[in-house]
Parts: C-alpha cells; structure tokens; sequence
C-alpha cells in the first residue's frame, strides 16, 4: 500500500465515510441544501433544522465517494449546536486545510485530527472537490 | 486503460507534426510561396487520404473540423435547425454520449420539436423494435453512435440506416468510439453523416471530421462564416466556396490535419485486422478476468463487446478505486462518462470504466485485476 493512499484514506477518514450517524433526512428541516458535483455525479442533500441562528440538526442522504461522505460526516459533527459565525469560521480553516498552495501547516490551522485528515487532499488536487463538496454547498448557500 | 477517452499517440505522428512546425509551417490556400504550397498539398492530401479511409465518393464530402462535437454541432445547427418546425421530431438512442444528444437535445427546445430517446434491451443493444415503431412516425433525423463509450455495445450501423431510410429518415454516426477500432465505410454503411475526432484514433487533439452526403452539405449552410470560405464578397451580399470549403471558414488546424494523415498512415500499417484481432482477444480476457471477482459488477452485454468495459466494484466509489489505481500505475477512468442518459438507464451515478487500444496487454489487464482485489480488501 502507497503511504500516499493510507495518508488521503487516513483511518478517520474510512471511518467517517462508514459512520451513519447524520445519514437521513429530517422531516422539519428549516434549510435544505443541494450539493452537487457534475463532474462525477456525486450528489448530497443537506437537512438543516436552524433555530435563533443555530443548526439544531444537520443530516444528510445521498451519493458520493469516501472522501465526500466523510468530509459530509465531519461537516454534520461540526455543525451541530453551532451558530452561521462558527460555521463560517471553521469553512475558513477547512479550506485553508485543503488548499494545496496554502504556505500554512495543516497542524497550524486545526488542531482537530478529523479535519487534519483532510489536509491529504493538498496532495491529490483532482479530490479537492470531493473534499468539499458538502461545506461549499452549505457555504454558497449562506452567503445567498 | 483510457483509450475510450483519448488515446496516446504513435512518434510518427508527433515527429509529422513537429516537423511540420519545424521545417515548413504555412496556412494553406493563401500564399504563393513553397511553404504555403507545401502545406496546402499535405492538407489536401490527408483530405484524400480520409476519402479513401472511410470510403467516401467525393474529398467534397470531407469537412475538417475540430473534432466530433464539432461536427455534430455543425449538422445541428446548419443542416437540422433551418427544417425543424413545431412538432417534428428527432431520434437519438439512451446510449448516446453528450456530444451525440445535447446538441439534437438544444435544437429541439427551440424549435419546440420531440426529442425521441430509443430505449436499449435488458443487455444494452439497442432495442430495434422500438427504433422501428419511432421510425415509422417519421424523424427529421436520425442520431446514432457506432460503438457506445460505456457498454460497449457495437451498433449494426448499415441495417439500421437501411431501416430509418425505409422511412425517409436522414441518419448521422457517431464514429468517435469505433473509429481506431475497425473500419468504416460510408458508402456500405450508406449514412448520410458521420462524424469522429482524430485523437480517439492515436492523432492530434482539435482536428476532427464530418462526412456528409453531397446533396445534404450542399444545400447546409455554412456554421461559421469567415477567410478562407469566400467566393466574393459585397458589402451587402457575398458567396461562398464551393464544397467542402464553405464549411471550413477560418485558418485550418493545418498542423493537426497534418497529424491526422500521419495517423491514418499509422492505422493502416498496423491494419484493422491486426487492431480487431488484439482488442477482441484483450477484452475477451479482460471479461473473464473480470467475471472471477464476486464483487465486480459488469455493465453491457459480454457478447460482441467493442475494448471498452465498465464496471463497479460493490461498496467502492469509482472515484475512490481510480484514485486508489493511479497510485499503482493503473489508469482508468470513473465518472458518468459524459452519457448521464445512459448513467440514468443503468440506475447508477457512475461507474468506473476500462478500454483498450494497440497497446495494451494481458499484463495490464493483470495488473488491474491485482488492483481491484487490493482495492477490495482496502476500502470494504
């Protein structure tokens, strides 16, 4: 096995693709996202349920590979409790961790080793958007 | 293993090529000095050479292009969108690639026409039975690829152009997946377009073909109009060219035409024989390789499959396995493959796929084969 491979399909990684914690819909949802990838199909539907600014809930179904599923899954985990400011903070860290021209650590960004796994990504540029794929959707749709 | 997509290409083309750019580079048709003559005879004669390639009556039925989404576009735009009214009718089939359906797809929305969609068999051949019923209705055309990106499936091009014919329905193919992979012939096949780009077949990227009858090009409007095309031009009013240059408006590809008869030199010394015989027994293997996996799942029929498969292994993403491959060496390619039509039909967002050209061998399918178990064992 290439250290390449095991660093970008890191354990927390395969175990977040696998984790069905957040997979679901949420029948009271207040938001409902589209995230969506035409290059390779991979499709995501995000349940937010927002309550005086905060993201009560967050559960998402749909179709996608390892990396967007657990990056999804992480995304949830993050989300939960959280307010749009936190969330716009930590899509700033995020990216930054998977920006493969970023002159910062990985460690110096975050020191959550679930986000940390993301930063192989900087190696496999053509997986960025697999990576991102939920928190873009989400972000996009906070800036509208 | 992406010779579907686009395949590598030989020295001898990239030695015509650099050394046209080396030694005597000109547009053609335009000086009067050796270079300008120079590259006008070679371009003119790969124009003769591709005549002869795909059998056509006339080199007035050869226009260059930049490839076969070019093409497509062009009898699109030039030879469907003046005669489509309200209610006509168009018929692709589910296992068109995008370049083969958005365009006959973009025309109909504005002309407020009927995009008919032929349905496929349970085994992805094309489901004659119903392209008969479609046909008896009546099309203004007929789009149909030769050899689907996906399945494989190799369609029976001369009877089903024999069949809408019966019903007076023009036919366009789709020879971008066939093209390096057996011989064509218009004049048997009796189409009245086909298109195919020149780097599918071992040539230079942005250099493609569309044959047409000579009765349907002449009476085609020009797509693009520019140098190059002109008979005379007014202030008001001007004429064109006669065939096929009313259709080649602007500098040619002159370098990538120049590849192309390379090329075509190059697929002819190998011959299709030898080409049909390799890939027939490389996909035969590869099928049977394939089908000793458990969880591999092939999609398409196994029988008189063209060197393309795809296929998914259970509970890996294709992105995940190509991804996972790359780093072994072995490239594939995953996605829609640019046929969501088809993507829709097999119930699947993707699917990774494999396809061969010359030079591919049993040790790459070999290779492939250690690497889906690898990946197997890594990701489930």
């Amino acid at each position: 096995m290439s250290d390449r491979i095991k660093a970008l399909y890191k354990t927390h990684i395969l175990e977040k693709a696998k984790d069905q914690t957040h997979v679901g819909e949420l029948a009271n949802a207040t938001h409902v996202v589209e995230a969506y990838n035409p290059l390779c199909g991979d499709q995501f539907k995000l349940y937010l349920k927002v309550e005086e600014g905060f993201v009560k809930k967050l559960k998402f179904s749909g179709y996608g590979c390892s990396i967007s599923k657990a990056s999804t899954a992480v995304l949830a985990d993050k989300l939960q409790g959280s307010s749009i400011d936190d969330f716009n903070a930590i899509w700033a860290e995020f990216s930054e961790l998977v920006n493969e021209d970023s002159n910062q650590k990985p460690e110096d960004i975050s020191k959550d080793e679930y986000l940390l796994a993301f930063a192989a990504a900087r190696e496999f540029p053509e997986r960025k958007t697999c990576a991102t794929l939920g928190w873009q959707a989400l972000a996009d749709a906070v800036i509208k | 293993m992406d010779s579907a997509a686009s395949t590598q290409k030989p020295q001898s083309v990239i030695d015509a090529i650099t050394n046209f750019y080396s030694h005597s580079y000109a547009s053609t048709g335009r000086g009067s000095y050796w270079p300008a003559n120079e590259s006008t005879i070679k371009y003119e004669g790969v124009r003769n050479q591709l005549k002869r390639f795909i059998n056509a009556q006339s080199e007035k039925e050869i226009i260059f292009t930049s490839g076969t989404t070019d093409s497509i576009n062009k009898v699109a735009n030039s030879f469907l969108r003046p005669q489509l009214k309200n209610g006509d009718r168009v018929i692709v089939t589910q296992m068109e690639h995008h370049s083969n359906y958005l365009p006959w797809q973009q025309v109909c929305v504005e002309r407020g026409a009927e995009l008919v969609v032929t349905p496929l068999t349970q085994s992805g051949t094309l489901d004659l039975d119903s392209l008969k019923t479609e046909l008896t209705k009546g099309a203004q055309i007929l789009a149909v690829t030769a050899v689907s990106n996906v399945l494989g499936t190799q369609n029976h091009i001369k009877s089903i152009v024999e069949m809408a014919h019966e019903y007076d329905v023009p036919v366009l193919v789709d020879a971008a997946q066939s093209v390096a992979h057996a011989p064509i012939d218009v004049q048997d096949w009796n189409c009245d377009f086909l298109a195919f780009s020149a780097h599918k077949c071992y040539g230079p990227t942005g250099v493609g073909v569309l044959y047409g009858k000579q009765k349907w090009i002449e009476q085609m409007q020009p797509a693009n109009y520019g140098g190059g095309m002109v008979q005379q031009v007014g202030e008001r009013s001007s004429s064109y060219r006669l065939l096929p240059y009313k259709h080649e408006a602007g500098t040619p590809n002159v370098a990538g035409g120049i590849g192309l008869g390379a090329t075509l030199d190059f697929i002819q010394n190998v011959g299709f024989e030898n080409i049909g015989n390799h890939e027939k027994e490389l996909t035969t293997y590869a099928l049977n390789r394939l089908a000793e996996l458990d969880f591999v799942s092939v999609y398409g029929a196994t029988a008189n499959r063209a060197a393309v498969i795809a296929f998914n292994v259970t509970d890996v993403h294709p992105h995940d396995l190509s991804t996972f491959l790359n780093e072994r060496g072995i490239c594939i390619r995953a996605g829609h493959h640019c046929a969501q039509p088809l993507m829709q039909w097999l119930n699947v967002p993707a699917t990774a796929r494999a396809s061969f050209g010359i030079y591919n061998t049993k040790t790459d399918v070999d290779e492939l084969m250690n690497g889906l178990k690898a990946a197997y064992e890594f990701f489930v």
